[in-house]
């Protein structure tokens, strides 16, 4: 199997989940999260062969605060420009039920194939 | 892409930079400025690290420069297509494409803007003006330079909050972050970079201008609406006129036909006629003034 196959089909899977990892970890936390935070809990659950690259979190937090999922805060900071600040909305831990209801069934129907 | 790693957050940004090149500034701009809260945080988390030694693990955890584009490119079409409006059906008759624009949100929203602008216009043009002139009278004091500063500080959250209402007015896509706030350095050389940058000028430049486009917007948008309202209901009072109900005698009609019963139908004609202009009008006018706003209050790359 040729590696740019692997990480090919490791990006097509990350299509949804990207957005509903990043869902469930400010829906847990409980305070606000900017950014590079965010990228470094995700970086410490997963140690081994990182399953997104960090920077790709940035555009789709940006995505799910346009779609009214996330709001957001612009705290000033010394170490570069400000940080944006992310909260899950009301909305947001709605879609989260439902993708997380979508997550599990398909990850049962998925594993039943392969086990 | 086969060129050398970036050994430093600059060159990361400029390499980030060149393969953004050719995309929406607005997105370039988010897109340098989430990269650059990254990297510094990066390296503020590791004191013990040289900047060059950090860069070399970002293409590992960040990712390299053309993985990061790729990622604003991809997640900048899903948004769009999510969150655009469908584009409607083009009506093919000429009289369908005419009245088409009542059915187009832009129109309506444009319009909005046009009577909004008066408004803004005024805060943004009295703001301007008592910044520079109360900075230009402190300057010979200490406390001139701070006041200097916070006037543009504040002069670039509301060119990012204008851009955010742009964008919801006309769906011109706007910056969603404040402007990159360029290479790191003394204080000192931060300022001069501020006050070399074109952008900070021609940010004052359009908060000054916002004041005669705005009277401008306004007066359009309220005569096009009262003068079109106005013909649209004259069968109304002229009905009720010869019925009796309502007497304009006392009224001065200047020609005298626009009285008469058969010259009704042609004064609501001529109404939706202007209304439906004004509608075209206002759109275009949102068009302009977004495309207009870009240059002003968006770096280019």
């Amino acid at each position: 199997m040729d590696d740019s196959d692997t990480k090919k089909f490791q990006k097509d899977l990350n299509g949804g989940l990207v957005s509903l990892v990043l869902l469930a970890v400010l829906d847990r936390s409980a305070e606000d999260l900017y950014g590079y935070e965010i990228a470094k809990r995700l970086a410490s659950a997963n140690d081994g062969a990182p399953i997104f690259k960090e920077g790709t979190i940035y555009p789709v937090l940006r995505a799910l605060s346009a779609g009214g999922l996330l709001t957001s805060r612009i705290v000033p900071s010394y170490s570069g420009p400000p940080r944006r600040y992310y909260r899950i909305t009301e909305e947001g831990r709605a879609v989260l039920a439902e993708w997380k209801a979508v997550w599990q069934s398909t990850r049962g129907f998925v594993d039943r194939f392969i086990d | 892409m086969n060129r050398s790693a970036p050994r430093s957050i600059d060159q990361y940004l400029r390499q980030l930079r060149e393969e953004l090149a050719g995309e929406d500034p607005a997105l370039i701009q988010d897109a340098l400025y989430d990269a650059e809260e990254y990297l510094r945080a990066e390296v503020a988390a590791h004191p013990e690290k040289s900047e060059a030694d950090i860069l070399e693990i970002i293409a590992s955890t960040y990712g390299a420069p053309d993985e990061v584009a790729a990622a604003y490119r991809d997640t900048e079409i899903k948004v769009k297509a999510a969150m655009t409006t469908p584009v409607r059906k083009r009506a093919e008759s000429a009289a369908g494409r005419f009245f088409g624009v009542y059915s187009d949100p832009r129109a309506y929203t444009a319009l909005f803007f046009m009577i909004l602008s008066l408004a803004t216009g005024i805060i943004y043009f009295t703001f301007t003006v008592v910044g520079l002139s109360v900075s230009a009278g402190l300057a010979v004091l200490v406390v001139g330079v701070p006041f200097f500063l916070l006037f543009i500080g504040i002069a670039r959250v509301i060119s990012l909050a204008e851009g955010r209402l742009i964008e919801a007015m006309t769906g011109v896509r706007m910056p969603r972050r404040p402007p990159h706030p360029g290479a790191p350095g003394g204080f000192w050389s931060r300022v001069a970079g501020m006050l070399t940058d074109r952008r900070t000028w021609s940010t004052l430049l359009y908060l000054v201008l916002m004041l005669p486009l705005g009277i401008a917007y306004f007066v359009i948008a309220v005569v096009g609406l009262t003068v079109s309202m106005s013909l649209i209901f004259a069968p109304l009072v002229g009905l009720a006129d010869h019925i009796g109900i309502l007497s304009t005698d006392q009224v001065h009609l200047s020609p005298e036909w626009i009285g008469a019963l058969w010259a009704l139908p042609f004064l609501f004609a001529l109404g939706v006629l202007l209304l439906t202009t004004l509608m075209h009008v206002s759109r275009g006018i949102g068009r302009l003034h977004a495309g207009y706003a870009k240059a002003l209050l968006v770096a280019r790359g």
